[in-house]
């Protein structure tokens, strides 16, 4: 038998949408997105923290290569996590087409009329006194009341309710699809940075300015608000057991002529917004102003943001010193000189005299213990204190507003001195315009969630014949959700219906719910 | 820090635990018995020690000087009364069944002592980056919402053992009495998970094989059913609070911080057991299965990131 290859790619992709239409795929991808997303809590992220990425890769080198080359130190940027949502959202949306159609028509007919109505769950007659049309008027008015769908047909009528369920539902499933806009548009076009910026200087909005410290979307459209923002002071507070109480910056915002607009004060949960950039306090440091002046002349004056070594277990981050450098590249050889700056002098001493390791929540005489360096300096960035293959010549230490100096062989007399302590402050800028879009969707899913869960759909029909003077009513009923929810529900409408005078005809033979 | 009302709430702690014990004891022995005595009394030491627990919390915030949910021990304190409560309303209250309240008030028994060799703090501040109002409404909705699951999971797993046990009644009366080759042994093969609904009551088991001290499975399945759909929508919300105060705090709405991510594993697993009961072929075990697996993922994201995983939100020592 030959078989031309056009039937059997149109029958392959018949098969792969029809099993994407299948609810039981999307289950199954969104178990597997969960499934991805634990491996990306269980191995550290590149994103997040890239200096544990790099210490696992040291300590585990076989399995570091395999995770690496897999994706799973980036898994929610890997391409296979951005195939499963993919694939996850096609097969949503082939879910929820043919249900939406279907809804719709549902919508819009007017329910059916039942052949046989003892057949359903709920059945029974009744005796009213009324006639067949009268009665049947009345039973509509009530459905109507109680908001059922109604459809009547002579003295028959058919009555729907609880479509708002599958509404809900469709509501919640396709605000996902309304949470994806809004979150590729945001993160897309917009941009997140660090401004690092110390007391008395000003950042600017502006691409360079982040030094590295940007992150752009991939339709990032360039332009910076080239706002200013001048940090004024910063404040950190700590209870006397070293507990933070709260990282304040006060930040003056300039337009872009650098005419101030306004002061905030930015802290934890309280970000500040100006055009379009949402400004978030997120680190701080200290940055002891110094001065290197070799021979005679000035070659350095200038705050240095320090950073701090990751702690020892069970040793508090406070308590660790803070580093930096200077480095002179125009005398031969390089001169380095690396900065440890101990800002609560009694920490120092304490670990000199006891050993034990002193948390620095406020700056008390401060102190610079420093060795010079000479070389050559490779990497001439700030942030790389690496010594190796250069020349320690000396040591020293250097209080505030103090000086020190140092005789540097073949170079000449290195003065230093320490003018002032000051510290800087480390904020989050960001731009996000996806974020209103997606606080709708994620409201929206809410919204469609509730009456997904909560609201039974139920049919009742009722038909009315002559009877003995009135009529006879037949009614029968059922629900598709909470049944026995329903079988009240079912008592109390049948009440209703006969009023007063009603007289059941036959014994109610309702399938009791336990 | 208020030294007095600390001491009471650290004392009606230590009460709590042991009214909480002696409630799962007595809970347990109504089980063995069947003597409506021992329920009463559970019932009421169960309700005593709820209220040693709420006196346990409100002292907290009041040594404290505020909403006594800001680390994992207060945060464990809280969980294990809004079991117990939890369990009280919903399980004998709305659904009327006595034989569960045992098991969660374990569960609420373990949450504690947990909490108290885990991480005991002292009442303390809140550090900055919880000091927000979102606190009050990110925070209650995940306890609420975890307590809910918590009580679910634990009805399933015990309608995974009823489950059981009522499947190897059916084979045993199956052997003892052959059933006719067509028509008569529809009833007795037809577990309640082939039933047309999930929500379906259990009689197509015969009563001979239920037995047993727990409620039918199919009463439990219904129980864990409805109190997982009340939980979900409440879940969903803590996670959107805490996507908007991540927002406010850290300046992004999601990061897949282990927290982060965690809950919405958990949720995920949730909307798959939602999705998987009205699926033919998921009902009944495998859902269960599922809503077990949701379990777990709840656990982990309450312990386990806080314990070992490192990230933003390490309230271990608060």
């Amino acid at each position: 038998m030959t078989t031309t290859s056009a039937p059997t790619i149109r029958r392959s992709v018949a098969l792969v949408w029809r099993s994407l239409r299948s609810m039981r795929t999307a289950l199954i991808l969104l178990l597997i997105l969960a499934a991805a997303a634990v491996i990306g809590s269980l191995l550290p992220q590149l994103p997040n923290s890239p200096e544990r990425v790099a210490r696992y890769l040291d300590d585990h080198a076989l399995w570091g290569s395999f995770f690496s080359n897999a994706g799973f130190f980036d898994v929610y940027g890997s391409w296979w996590f951005v195939l499963i949502t993919t694939l996850l959202f096609v097969s949503l949306a082939a879910c929820l087409f043919p249900r939406t159609r279907a809804l719709l028509r549902t919508i819009r007919q007017r329910p059916v009329q039942a052949r046989e109505l003892d057949g359903f769950p709920h059945h029974l007659e009744l005796h009213v006194a009324a006639a067949p049309e009268r009665a049947i008027a009345d039973v509509e008015r009530l459905l109507r009341r109680r908001r059922f769908r109604v459809a009547r047909e002579g003295t028959a009528v058919a009555g729907e309710k609880g479509s708002l369920r599958e509404v809900g539902s469709l509501l919640f499933h396709w605000a996902f699809f309304l949470l994806l806009v809004g979150v590729i548009l945001g993160k897309g076009t917009g941009f997140t940075g660090r401004a690092v910026v110390t007391e008395g200087d000003t950042f600017v909005d502006a691409r360079l300015n982040y030094a590295g410290q940007l992150r752009t979307g991939r339709y990032f459209p360039g332009g910076f608000t080239g706002v200013g923002m001048e940090l004024l002071d910063f404040d950190d507070s700590y209870r006397r057991n070293g507990q933070p109480i709260d990282f304040v910056s006060r930040v003056r915002f300039l337009d872009q002529g650098g005419r101030p607009v306004g002061t905030e004060e930015i802290r934890v949960n309280h970000p500040a917004s100006i055009e379009g950039l949402r400004i978030f306090q997120e680190g701080f440091g200290w940055a002891p102003v110094v001065e290197a002046t070799l021979s005679g002349e000035r070659l350095w004056t200038s705050p240095i943001q320090m950073t701090r070594d990751v702690p020892p277990p069970g040793v508090p981050d406070t308590a660790m010193p803070w580093r930096g450098a200077i480095k002179l590249t125009t005398p031969e050889p390089d001169v380095m000189v690396t900065l440890e700056l101990w800002p609560d002098f009694r920490a120092f001493a304490n670990l000199q005299l006891t050993g034990t390791p002193t948390p620095m929540l406020v700056s008390f005489d401060p102190l610079i213990r420093y060795s010079v360096f000479t070389g050559t300096i490779e990497d001439t960035s700030l942030a790389n204190t690496e010594t190796s293959g250069m020349r320690l010549v000396t040591r020293g230490d250097l209080r505030a507003a103090g000086r020190s100096s140092a005789d540097v062989p073949g170079v000449g007399e290195l003065d230093l001195s320490f003018p002032a302590l000051r510290q800087y402050s480390v904020l989050l800028v960001s731009r996000d315009v996806g974020i209103p879009v997606v606080l709708v969707a994620a409201i929206l899913v809410l919204v469609g969630l509730l009456p997904a869960l909560y609201v039974s759909r139920r049919k009742v029909w009722v038909r009315a014949e002559p009877d003995d003077g009135g009529a006879r009513l037949e009614i029968g009923g059922f629900a598709l959700q909470r049944k026995d929810a329903f079988g009240d529900e079912f008592d109390r409408l049948v009440r209703d219906l006969g009023g007063q005078d009603a007289v059941v005809a036959e014994p109610p033979e309702r399938v009791t719910a336990r | 820090m208020n030294e007095p009302w600390a001491r009471i709430s650290s004392t009606a702690f230590d009460v709590t635990i042991w009214l909480y014990l002696a409630a799962m004891v007595l809970s347990f022995a109504y089980l063995a018995v069947r003597r409506e005595v021992l329920w009463k009394s559970a019932r009421a030491v169960a309700i005593a020690g709820a209220g040693a627990n709420l006196l346990s919390i409100v002292a907290r915030g009041i040594a404290a000087d505020r909403v006594p949910w800001g680390n994992m021990f207060e945060y464990s304190t809280v969980l294990a009364f809004l079991v117990v409560v939890g369990t009280l309303v919903l399980i004998e209250g709305v659904a009327g069944i006595k034989t569960l309240t045992g098991f969660t008030v374990m569960f609420a028994v373990l949450t504690l002592a947990v909490a108290s060799m885990a991480f005991p703090t002292e009442p303390s501040p809140l550090q900055p980056a919880l000091n927000s109002y979102w606190i009050k409404i990110h925070v209650v909705a995940a306890i609420v919402g975890s307590s809910l699951f918590a009580i679910g999971g634990i009805t399933t797993i015990l309608f995974l053992v009823k489950d059981r046990s009522e499947r190897r009644a059916l084979a045993v009366l199956r052997e003892r009495e052959p059933a006719p080759i067509m028509g008569g042994a529809v009833e007795i093969d037809a577990p309640h998970d082939l039933l047309p609904d999930p929500e379906e009551p259990a009689d197509a088991t015969p009563k001979a094989a239920r037995g047993g001290v727990l409620p039918s499975a199919a009463a439990l399945d219904r129980v864990a059913y409805r109190v997982i759909a009340f939980a979900f929508p409440i879940w969903t919300f803590a996670v959107i609070a805490g996507a908007i105060w991540a927002q406010e705090a850290w300046g992004r709405y999601w990061g897949w911080d282990p927290k982060e991510t965690w809950s919405f594993v958990t949720w995920t697993i949730f909307a798959g057991y939602l999705h998987a009961r009205s699926t033919a072929g998921w009902k009944g075990r495998r859902a269960a299965v599922i809503a077990v697996i949701g379990f777990v993922s709840l656990l982990i994201t309450y312990y386990a990131v806080n314990l070992w995983i490192v990230g933003l939100h390490s309230y271990k020592l608060g």
